[in-house]
């Protein structure tokens, strides 16, 4: 068990600076999620904690200790790659032993070991054969085996369940979460998927342009976005924004409803919502549409549940309400959050 | 919308492009003949200027023909000859600078123009008839214009300080080792798989009387006297020269000769020649000065030397101007007093008459000093002879030439890793292969 | 134009091409090669004699042909091998990034892009009895006395030596991009991954890089083999098989029998006894080329 601490790590590679100045620190066993578009960063942060990439300044510490002087193999990390990175002229059991052997294992200990680990995913029966002859899933399982075998004090993994099929990835993340639960092992997880990031982090680290823009649990994040990067980036649809009183007022697609469902003790801040169309999802009615009084020419999009049975036609403005918790504020030039303040105008 | 092409158009237009290339006009041949000649790089620069230059354009406007000259290295001419013959097409004129027995199905019967030159010119000397007539079949496989005489070249200061000369292969012997004991400088007669090894042995053999074959083309390698050659060779090789010589090519003894670190070697006039035309220098004094040339050394039995080069034109029976290659022969020993002096004295000719006054022109050179350097050539005839001796050279004989039978039976003695006897016993098996070879072919 | 639209039609039209080219330039000599190696055909002659194996008898019978054999096995598989391993330690430097890494390349790739004969004299100067250059420096070094050194082309032993070292000097390029290629092929990933596994320096040598570019490498190795095999230029231009035929291989053997002596029949005969070796590494290619494809 080991905690990961980044101190103001930099990286520039020629002229361009891909992580600038992250400072992290990650709890006991947690399981830290780093967010962002391609492009952000989080990749190369992940590559220097792992020691494959060389910080250009700034400090990383696992477990407390520097370790910006160790190569990959003293760090006790291990790390799973997009690719899955298994080699391929060795069989799924030499595999998942070659992290053992190279640490100068017993035989029998390692023997003993990739059993344990190939149980755990369920590949027993893929032992003796080559990568090549293996579904996708099946590789991710063998790369999972791989890292967990000599049970690292940290597990980096990077966008691994990108190369599955959508179906896959549900499952793929459901046991990915449950095996991290079981082994409570520190884990730092990449992605550019908002959906896995989510549901699989203790907290979220959301980065954009080599910077860490927030960092929390996934409903903070969601719910109280630090600035209109994190609003925008987190959501389906994202946060959608309007000005209003020289600030940038922001708010989710599934905050507005009809007024008429809210019940009245609640504190509500109600606007006049013109439909130009409905879009039936099922589970969803999406409606498209913009706030007829304050800001007429801004597309908003509102998010009804199926629950609510509203009849709603197009062309017709209805009295909506979100809470007045669910607006945020930010200052429009820095894009940082403000405190909220009252609605101007007529609402 | 775009254009779009379909396979169909993509292999009309393909197709289309490659008739238009088939169609293209050619350009319309001349009326006018055209000889092709294939020859050397000739040693002598001037030599191909004159020739390239001057006599083949005289020639042409006078016989109204275009004469077109290629000329390659040594090493391409044979492969050349084999590629010619192969696809029966090439030059009308082909020079080997060694008789070509070989190709006697291939090539027309030169009798003609021999019989031509001699009415017109004189007669030619016995060493082109050896190197070009197959008394067997009683064809001329080549026609022999000139050769080129293989003297000894050595250091005069050297053997003056031992105070001797070479006259005899004793003389070089026991002068060699003078000079190598006091000066560290070897003899430079090749052990390699090379041409002037090939003929160094040959003189140094056919000098203790032994020889490849007898005057009625028998083979007569495994004589005493072979073996007595060879034991020289070893002793020769053990007194007075370094392993250097096994690693010899064609050129190393100019260069060793020429760059002072040889006391006397066998070659053509090309040593004194370059010395001469370069001006070289070797310890500040100028090297060609001090290399004097001798007739060849005398052996117990005779004193014989070979030809350096043999010049064979052939004509092919492939070729498509054999009436103007045979004219052009003919004239062109009509004039080989040119030829002589644009060689500068290095080819000589098979039609003596032609250059009556060779000796005079031996006696002052313009660049050699003394200037009457040159005159230890002008009895070459007492003693060149050519590969084969005292029988023609055939097939079998060019066979062992070209596969260094010979060079690799002294070789192999001089270096120990045989005795005389077993080298020469080896040499005459293989060489007895090679003779039941070419009889099978009828070339014998 | 109905070919155009004739799918099996077509695909042999523009097949046709290499099979005519497979069957004029190489089954047509190998065929003929064959004939001649049991005639006895002369260069200028007409005369196709049957005589069965009388040329590979009278090969067998020379001393000169089975050194030649001996040579040209103990060319090939030295040269090779050393070709391997330094075209493996050249390819594994030149991956790594450093300055004037381009030039460093081109310096390697030279000997291949260079005319072989013009290099090949190069040499010939390096290893000339009398400016040898490496003699003259090694003598400038007090490594050698003022009278006696090496003669590399002279002495048996020493021009195998010379030989094989121009020979590798010739191959190592084509063998280094090769090898170059292949590791370039290995991702990433599989280094990294290999790297965070905690593999040092030989267990990722040995266990992960060479196992993954072996394949390439013993194609590029079977390619240089049989190049060596039938190849003859720089024995014909360094030695021409001296001295006395102690540095002949069978393909300047067979040159010199042929083309120097006329005897088309014998050089066949001898050419052909490298046949079962080249058959075995093309059998050999084939199976790996099939490998190949599997992965």
């Amino acid at each position: 068990m080991a905690t990961v601490e980044t101190k103001n790590i930099r990286k520039v590679f020629q002229e361009h600076t891909a992580v600038d100045g992250v400072d992290l620190q990650t709890r006991e066993g947690e399981f830290l999620v780093l967010l962002g578009p391609s492009g952000c960063g989080k990749t190369t942060l992940l590559r220097m904690i792992a020691g494959l990439e060389r910080q250009t300044s700034g400090d990383i510490l696992i477990g407390g200790r520097v370790v910006n002087e160790m190569p990959p193999r003293e760090r006790k990390i291990a790390m799973v790659f997009q690719s899955y990175a298994l080699y391929p002229h060795m069989t799924v059991a030499k595999n998942i032993a070659f992290p053992l052997k190279a640490q100068g294992a017993e035989p029998k200990t390692i023997d003993a070991r990739v059993k344990t680990a190939a149980s755990m995913f369920g590949i027993e029966r893929l032992l003796q054969r080559k990568p090549r002859q293996l579904s996708g899933g099946e590789r991710q399982r063998v790369a999972l085996a791989r890292a967990m075998v000599r049970e690292p004090d940290v597990f980096l993994l990077d966008e691994p369940l990108s190369n599955l099929d959508a179906k896959l990835r549900h499952m793929a993340r459901d046991e990915l979460q449950q095996f991290q639960r079981r082994l409570k092992t520190t884990t730092v997880y990449v992605t550019h998927d908002q959906v896995e990031a989510m549901g699989l982090g203790d907290r979220i680290a959301v980065m954009s342009a080599g910077k860490v823009r927030q960092l929390g649990r996934p409903q903070e994040v969601y719910d109280d976005p630090a600035d209109t990067f994190v609003a925008g980036f987190l959501g389906s649809p994202p946060m959608q924004f309007f000005e209003n009183d020289g600030a940038l007022v922001g708010f989710r697609a599934e905050n507005l409803l009809p007024k008429a469902v809210y019940s009245s003790n609640e504190p509500l801040v109600s606007f006049w919502y013109r439909v130009t169309r409905v879009e039936d999802l099922g589970a969803d009615r999406l409606l498209y549409g913009s706030l007829r009084d304050l800001a007429p020419d801004t597309k908003m999009i509102v998010n009804l549940p199926s629950t609510i049975h509203v009849p709603l036609t197009p062309g017709e403005a209805y009295e909506f309400a979100c809470k007045v918790n669910d607006l945020k504020f930010f200052d429009p030039k820095t894009g940082l959050r403000i405190p909220s303040r009252p609605l101007r105008g007529k609402a | 919308m775009g254009q779009r092409f379909t396979r169909r158009q993509m292999i009309k237009a393909a197709g289309t492009a490659t008739a238009a290339g088939l169609l293209l006009p050619r350009k319309g041949r001349a009326a006018k003949k055209t000889l092709k000649i294939l020859q050397w790089n000739h040693f002598v620069p001037g030599y191909d200027k004159w020739f390239n230059n001057q006599y083949i354009k005289e020639w042409g406007e006078k016989n109204d023909t275009d004469v077109i000259v290629d000329n390659v290295g040594i090493p391409a001419i044979n492969t050349t000859a084999a590629a010619e013959v192969s696809a029966k097409k090439g030059h009308d004129l082909f020079l080997f600078l060694w008789p070509k027995p070989v190709y006697e199905d291939e090539v027309i019967d030169h009798r003609e123009i021999y019989e031509e030159v001699e009415k017109k010119y004189g007669k030619p000397i016995d060493l082109a008839i050896k190197s070009t007539f197959n008394p067997k079949t009683k064809k001329y496989f080549g026609f022999s214009d000139s050769y080129v005489p293989d003297p000894v070249n050595w250091r005069k200061s050297m053997f003056d300080e031992a105070g001797m000369k070479p006259d005899t292969w004793d003389d070089v012997r026991l002068a060699g080792k003078k000079i190598k004991d006091k000066r560290n400088v070897p003899v430079g007669i090749g052990l390699a798989q090379e041409i002037d090894t090939a003929m160094a042995m040959r003189a140094i053999l056919y000098s203790f009387g032994g020889s490849e074959q007898d005057e009625q083309g028998r083979l007569v390698i495994g004589s005493k006297n072979t073996v007595e050659a060879v034991k020289f060779v070893k002793a020769l090789y053990q007194e007075t020269m370094t392993p250097e010589v096994f690693s010899w090519d064609a050129s190393s003894n100019n260069r060793a000769m020429l760059a002072g670190r040889a006391s006397v070697v066998l070659n053509a006039i090309s040593v004194t020649r370059e010395a001469e035309n370069k001006n070289m220098m070797v310890d500040g004094k100028p090297i060609g000065d001090d290399i004097w040339l001798a007739k060849p050394a005398k052996g117990p039995t005779r004193r014989m030397g070979l030809e350096h080069v043999m010049n064979v034109y052939v004509i092919w029976k492939f070729a498509e101007n054999i009436a103007g290659a045979k004219k052009f022969l003919v004239d062109y020993v009509g004039n080989f007093h040119r030829a002589f002096e644009a060689s500068e004295f290095y080819n000589f000719p098979c039609f003596p008459k032609q250059v009556p006054d060779l000796k005079q022109m031996l006696q002052k050179d313009s660049k050699a000093k003394p200037p009457d350097k040159y005159f230890v050539l002008a009895d070459s005839l007492d003693w060149a002879t050519n590969v084969g001796y005292p029988g023609y050279s055939n097939a079998a004989i060019d066979d062992i030439y070209s596969q260094w039978i010979l060079n690799n039976m002294f070789a192999k003695a001089a270096q120990g890793v045989m005795s005389p006897e077993d080298a020469v016993k080896e040499a005459e098996a293989k060489c007895r292969d090679i003779f039941a070879k070419w009889k099978e072919r009828k070339l014998l | 134009m109905r070919l155009a639209d004739d799918e099996r039609a077509l695909s042999r039209v523009l097949l046709a091409p290499a099979v005519l080219y497979i069957a004029l330039l190489v089954g047509g000599p190998f065929v003929l090669a064959i004939i001649y190696s049991l005639t006895s055909i002369s260069l200028g002659g007409h005369s196709f004699n049957f005589v069965g194996l009388q040329n590979f008898q009278a090969a067998l019978r020379d001393p000169s042909f089975r050194r030649a054999l001996g040579n040209t096995v103990l060319f090939a598989f030295v040269s090779q091998i050393l070709v391997l391993v330094l075209a493996s330690v050249l390819a594994i430097a030149l991956q790594r990034e450093f300055r004037g890494k381009w030039l460093v390349r081109l310096l390697i790739l030279l000997p291949w892009v260079a005319p072989i004969s013009l290099g090949t004299i190069g040499w010939l100067w390096i290893f000339d009895s009398i400016y040898s250059v490496i003699n003259w420096t090694l003598r400038y070094l007090h490594i050698f006395g003022a009278t006696t050194w090496p003669i590399w082309l002279g002495q048996p032993k020493l021009a195998m030596v010379s030989i094989v070292t121009v020979q590798v000097w010739r191959t190592l390029p084509l063998a280094t991009v090769i090898l170059l290629g292949g590791l370039s092929g290995i991702p990433q990933d599989i280094h990294d991954a290999a790297e965070v596994d905690g593999a040092r320096f030989f267990r990722h040598m040995f266990q992960i890089t060479i196992p993954l570019v072996l394949p390439i490498s013993l194609v590029a190795t079977l390619f240089g083999f049989v190049f060596a095999f039938t190849d003859m230029i720089v024995v014909y231009v360094l030695t021409r098989g001296g001295p006395f035929d102690t540095t002949q291989v069978l393909a300047s053997l067979a040159f010199f029998k042929s083309v120097d002596g006329g005897d088309l029949g014998g050089g066949a005969a001898v050419a052909l006894f490298l046949l079962p070796v080249l058959a075995a590494a093309a059998v050999g290619m084939l199976h790996m080329a099939r490998r190949a494809e599997v992965t």
